[in-house]
């Protein structure tokens, strides 16, 4: 293999760490994948250091140069396909599969690609994770129903959300908030139908559940800065979405 | 009913799957990893253990069966994880303790409150010493593999 220039490995390595972290990898697997990469570029030492909001890097080539970069990063989403992706990439370089420069124009159409589903499909999908929980509540047909719409609404709360980027926690207390509507809009239309259940329903899709993983992956691995802001982020996600639901329930207890 | 809520919690798993991106030639196993763990649970509950000690069984059917299969599959075990607790999660009972805490009802919350921090932390253990486990006895057996090498 052709010496492939310092530079060159610092940005294919930093920026599969990027893509990585941006779509909700733990910090120990981001760290190892960056690792692979540049070893298997060419470099003989890569040190790198990566918490949820930042990725760090140091590349030594053999001659004794090493250049240090970092990347911020801002918007994280939640797609695991990519990351699979990513760390499949880093497998066939380390194995030698695969060269430098088709790496390189690979990792940009990872970055590209739009790998997520439109609307409709996921807001079915949000619906069927509701109307399975309601299930599993013992509930009848019409709470299955009524979770099924209410998970669904969430859904689309959360893709009007997202048009507006940094805003944070407003998703989970809107999406708590809309469930916690729909529940109590169908108890009072339709008393016979169970008011918990549905609002429990409509709640499931908004359970933090790649932040729990990442929490409880990091803090095994010891990276204790990530795991604890991960923690963190769990924990107010769920006062966020809990803050939603009682400000509805308070209002429907008064009246 | 017992077949109903089977379909319902693969479903579940399968959607999930869905919300998250998980790579769609893992989805049917992860859905399956959710489905055994529940059952797990599920059949602890029905033999009387308490629910606490069930959802830790659970889960540790969930990290031990994530291990492996991100082992044979290649993928990260994230992508079994997720499906596999959430159909576990105590969404009820913090539900229940929010309506209690808004009725007034502070003894009952405080209650309520408790039985579900220690469910959600039998998750989060449960998946956290079976992750661990699985670890050390990988370590455990490529050492041994090795002293195997250097002995003979």
């Amino acid at each position: 293999m052709a010496a492939i220039q310092l530079e060159d490995i610092m940005n294919l390595t930093v920026s599969a760490g990027e893509i990585m972290l941006k779509n909700g990898a733990e910090t120990s697997r981001v760290e190892e994948t960056m690792d692979h990469i540049a070893r298997a570029c060419g470099a003989i030492k890569a040190e790198s250091f990566v918490i949820p909001t930042g990725v760090f890097l140091t590349v030594t080539d053999a001659s004794g140069r090493a250049l240090t970069t970092m990347r911020r990063v801002r918007d994280r989403t939640i797609n695991l396909d990519r990351i699979a992706k990513v760390n499949e990439l880093s497998r066939r370089l380390a194995d030698h599969r695969m060269e430098y420069n088709d790496a390189n124009a690979l990792l940009e159409g990872i970055a590209k690609e739009r790998t997520g589903f439109s609307l409709l499909p996921s807001a079915v999908a949000s619906g069927l994770v509701g109307g399975s929980f309601a299930v599993l509540q013992n509930g009848g047909i019409g709470d299955i129903a009524a979770a099924f719409c209410g998970a669904a609404a969430v859904r689309y709360i959360a893709h009007a959300i997202s048009q507006l980027h940094g805003v944070r926690f407003t998703f989970e207390f809107l999406g708590g908030l809309v469930a916690a509507l729909v529940g109590s809009l169908v108890h009072y239309f339709w008393p016979f139908l169970s008011q918990d259940i549905i609002i429990v329903g409509g709640l499931m899709p908004l359970v933090p559940g790649v932040a729990i993983t990442n929490a409880i992956r990091d803090v095994i691995a010891g990276d204790l800065l990530s795991g604890l802001s991960r923690g963190l982020e769990a924990a107010l996600t769920s006062v966020a979405v809990a803050m939603g639901v009682v400000i509805v329930l308070a209002i429907h207890t008064v009246r | 009913m017992l077949g109903l809520k089977i379909a319902a919690v693969f479903i579940m798993g399968a959607a999930i799957g869905v919300l998250y991106r998980i790579p769609r030639n893992v989805l049917l196993y992860a859905s399956f990893n959710g489905t055994l763990a529940w059952l797990v649970t599920y059949s602890l509950l029905q033999a009387g253990t308490n629910i606490i000690a069930a959802i830790f069984v659970g889960s540790l059917a969930i990290g031990s069966l994530s291990e492996m299969l991100a082992r044979a599959l290649r993928k990260p075990a994230t992508v079994f994880v997720i499906p596999g607790f959430i159909p576990l999660v105590p969404g009820r009972e913090a539900f229940t303790t929010m309506q209690f805490l808004v009725e007034g009802r502070q003894l009952e919350a405080l209650s309520m409150g408790v039985q579900t921090l220690f469910m959600a932390g039998a998750i989060a253990f449960g998946i956290f010493v079976s992750i661990t486990v699985y670890r050390l006895s990988i370590t455990y057996k490529l050492k041994s593999e090795f002293r195997h090498v250097d002995e003979s």
